[in-house]
């Protein structure tokens, strides 16, 4: 089966200074395609290359067949674009804006209010649609901008992250949403900082830093990237520096850094049964007072990889 | 890319008729600015009093008829002062040195030769710096040009019908051809008043239009920043759209706002403003001249904040130098020359020169030039300026 999305050496430049380098992947109908990286990776220059809001220095976008660059209007008939922040008008009703937004991108004028009507019960807001915009409330803002990109019935949807700022409740109902538009054959792109809601959308992920994908897979693959190894966060009392140089001799321990005042962190095979070894280590140079065994993961991945975490 | 088209004007028609503060400034402000300014420095008056020279070289009744019947005209009193010169030469000095605005020369001679049925030319010597004493005379001139060919045929025809020479003068005054009493209407200007309800009507007019098609653009950058435009590009639309799509709507708001400022000047003030297709072909150029401006200044414009800043600038330095809220002749040459480089000075001048001449659409053919060159200019730099920033 033919990818809905293919891009390649996807690269851009901003005063000699490289936001995304040779950035390419595919993603096929029915996929969830996850990047994952921290701000300022170079996952949203990514996106408004992929739905041509930006021009590439180089590469390609072929959306579902259409060459983004040779034929916009194919390619972009077939993407759903969920941009960061919620691009609608507050002035209007829910309503309102989803019906500009079908007339907008073409669709018959007979279909308009059926199409309406489809995405205000598919985002749950059927009830809340002739009340303006500004009067909903951050998750109901976030279900109606996912909605508005589903009107036109994009092959697939981009989403920028789409639930920045939105209560534990919101993002669950966003989430559910989403696994039944994959359910349904829809292909779709997912950034986001959130680990957790890559690692539970998302089919295969990317992740990206300083504007390159540094490791793409399964979630399963990409924790192999990183041995299996767990990571235990100590936080002492006493001599930190002359407890982090014990540590590091201690076998099985592939990496002990200081990560702030009184806290450590250690790689080790088999951390949590390397525990006992590791408190009579440090003990008399510091007093261990809590302690935290974490198992491989898509956060140790990324540390791994990049040497920072998501949200720094 | 006609219905994407149609449907962000629908949208932006809809969001500026439900903004009271736009139906303010496109129609209320220019209205009542119009207003204030022609009641406050008077309806009807030309702005100056006039003082024009009169060089007599004939001493014949043509000169006397004029200096008689001006001295006779209630329109002119107070309004226009002659003061008799002894030379063509020193009417030229006292021009130069401001002491006359115009002068008018009878040469020696002309009263006879009109009498004797071959007509005769009067000078007229006119200062840029002073344009209302210069009209004031020429349509005085022209009254007396239009008497003399009158009784330059009738003196040809008496003679071509066997009237004795000595008695053809006597034979015209008597059958009543033009005799060389010259009569000054209440109106001495022909085709209408320089009248300060048109001026300052075209004024507002001029200045308004900027506010009323900016605030469309100032709505693309909110837009921009609202995350709006981002999501009509990403999708199967041209990039143009929203922008045309906001320009249509701005220039018809705009189109609307000179039409009422130019139909209560009428109503309110019974003033005549020439033309009306003339009229409004200028106000149709000026109004493409703004909205290719303003487009500029969006292209160009990092947020709203900052356009709503350049084209408030923009706005008023045009305004002021175009002659909007000053009379053009009464600033400096030099700044004069600048005023060139300005809409409003073109279409000041134009619609001036339309309510005060009574001519039509050629006369204005210059200035509705200028005003289509300025906006072509500057829809090519917009153009460019969005395919760099807003669409690049």
């Amino acid at each position: 089966m033919n990818d809905t999305l293919t891009c390649e050496n996807l690269s851009k430049s901003y005063g000699g200074v490289a936001a995304v380098r040779d950035v390419g992947f595919t993603v096929a109908p029915g996929e969830a395609y996850g990047l994952l990286g921290p701000n300022g990776a170079g996952k949203t220059t990514t996106i408004s290359m992929l739905v041509g809001l930006l021009k590439p220095d180089t590469g390609t976008v072929v959306v579902g067949g259409a060459d983004l660059a040779a034929d916009p209007m194919a390619a972009k008939a077939k993407i759903g674009y969920v941009p960061q922040e919620i691009a609608l008008y507050p002035d209007l009703t829910g309503r309102e804006n989803l019906r500009f937004f079908c007339r907008l991108f073409g669709l018959p004028r007979r279909e308009v209010r059926g199409r309406v009507e489809e995405v205000l019960d598919l985002v749950g807001l059927a009830d809340r649609a002739d009340a303006k915009l500004d009067t909903y409330s951050g998750g109901m803002k976030r279900r109606i901008n996912i909605g508005a990109a589903l009107l036109h019935r994009p092959e697939l949807l981009i989403l920028d992250e789409p639930t920045v700022g939105v209560d534990p409740q919101s993002r669950k109902s966003i989430l559910d949403g989403l696994e039944r538009l994959v359910a349904d054959g829809m292909a779709l792109l997912y950034t986001s900082h959130y680990m957790e809601e890559v690692e539970r959308v998302c089919d295969r992920i990317a992740i990206v830093d300083h504007g390159s994908i540094v490791a793409e897979g399964t979630r399963h693959e990409l924790v192999e990237l990183v041995g299996g190894a767990d990571r235990i966060e100590l936080t002492l009392d006493g001599d930190v520096d002359t407890a982090v140089d014990k540590l590091r001799g201690l076998g099985g321990v592939t990496e002990a850094v200081r990560t702030a005042a009184g806290s450590v962190r250690l790689i080790a095979e088999g951390g949590r049964y390397l525990l006992p070894s590791v408190i009579s280590t440090v003990d008399g140079i510091a007093a261990v007072t809590a302690v935290e065994v974490v198992e491989p993961d898509l956060e140790a991945t990324f540390l791994h990889l990049t040497g920072s975490t998501l949200r720094d | 890319m006609l219905r994407p088209l149609l449907t962000v004007s629908a949208l932006e028609l809809r969001t500026r008729v439900r903004d009271r503060t736009a139906l303010i400034i496109a129609i209320i402000v220019p209205v009542a600015m119009a207003t204030l300014f022609g009641v406050a420095l008077g309806g009807d008056d030309p702005p100056l009093r006039a003082t024009v020279g009169m060089v007599d070289l004939d001493g014949g009744e043509f000169p006397a008829g004029v200096r008689r019947e001006v001295m006779a005209s209630t329109e002119l009193d107070g309004v226009l002062t002659l003061r008799d010169l002894p030379s063509r030469e020193q009417a030229q000095s006292a021009l130069d040195a401001g002491d006359i605005g115009a002068a008018i020369v009878f040469p020696a001679g002309f009263s006879a030769s009109v009498g004797a049925g071959e007509g005769g030319r009067v000078g007229v010597l006119t200062s840029a710096d002073t344009p209302l004493a210069g009209v004031v005379a020429n349509a005085v001139v022209d009254r007396i040009s239009s008497l003399v060919r009158a009784r330059t045929l009738a003196v040809r025809a008496s003679l071509d019908a066997g009237v004795p020479a000595a008695e053809v003068k006597e034979f015209v005054e008597r059958n009543g051809a033009a005799g060389p009493a010259l009569t000054l209407e209440n109106d001495p200007m022909a085709g209408g008043r320089v009248d300060l309800s048109v001026y300052y009507g075209a004024g507002m007019a001029a200045l308004f239009a900027f506010f009323v098609v900016g605030a469309s653009f100032r709505g693309l950058l909110i837009e921009r920043k609202q995350g709006t435009l981002d999501r009509m590009r990403a999708g199967p639309i041209h990039g143009w759209v929203p922008i045309a799509g906001k320009a249509v709507v701005g220039f018809a708001l705009a189109m609307v706002s000179v039409c009422v400022t130019w139909v209560s000047s009428v109503l309110i003030f019974g003033s005549t403003w020439g033309d009306p297709v003339a009229v409004f072909a200028l106000l149709l150029a000026h109004v493409l001249a703004a909205t290719a401006i303003t487009m500029l200044v969006a292209s160009r414009a990092r947020t709203d904040a900052q356009a709503d800043g350049v084209i408030m600038v923009i706005s008023f330095v045009a305004a002021f130098f175009g002659g909007s809220l000053v009379p053009l002749y009464t600033l400096p040459d030099v700044l004069q020359k600048i005023a060139l480089f300005t809409p409003n000075a073109w279409t000041t001048t134009g619609l001036t020169g339309l309510a005060g001449s009574g001519a039509g659409l050629a006369s204005v053919a210059v200035p509705i030039g200028v005003l289509c060159a300025i906006a072509v200019a500057a829809f090519g730099l917009a153009a460019a300026g969005f395919r760099k920033g807003l669409l690049g």
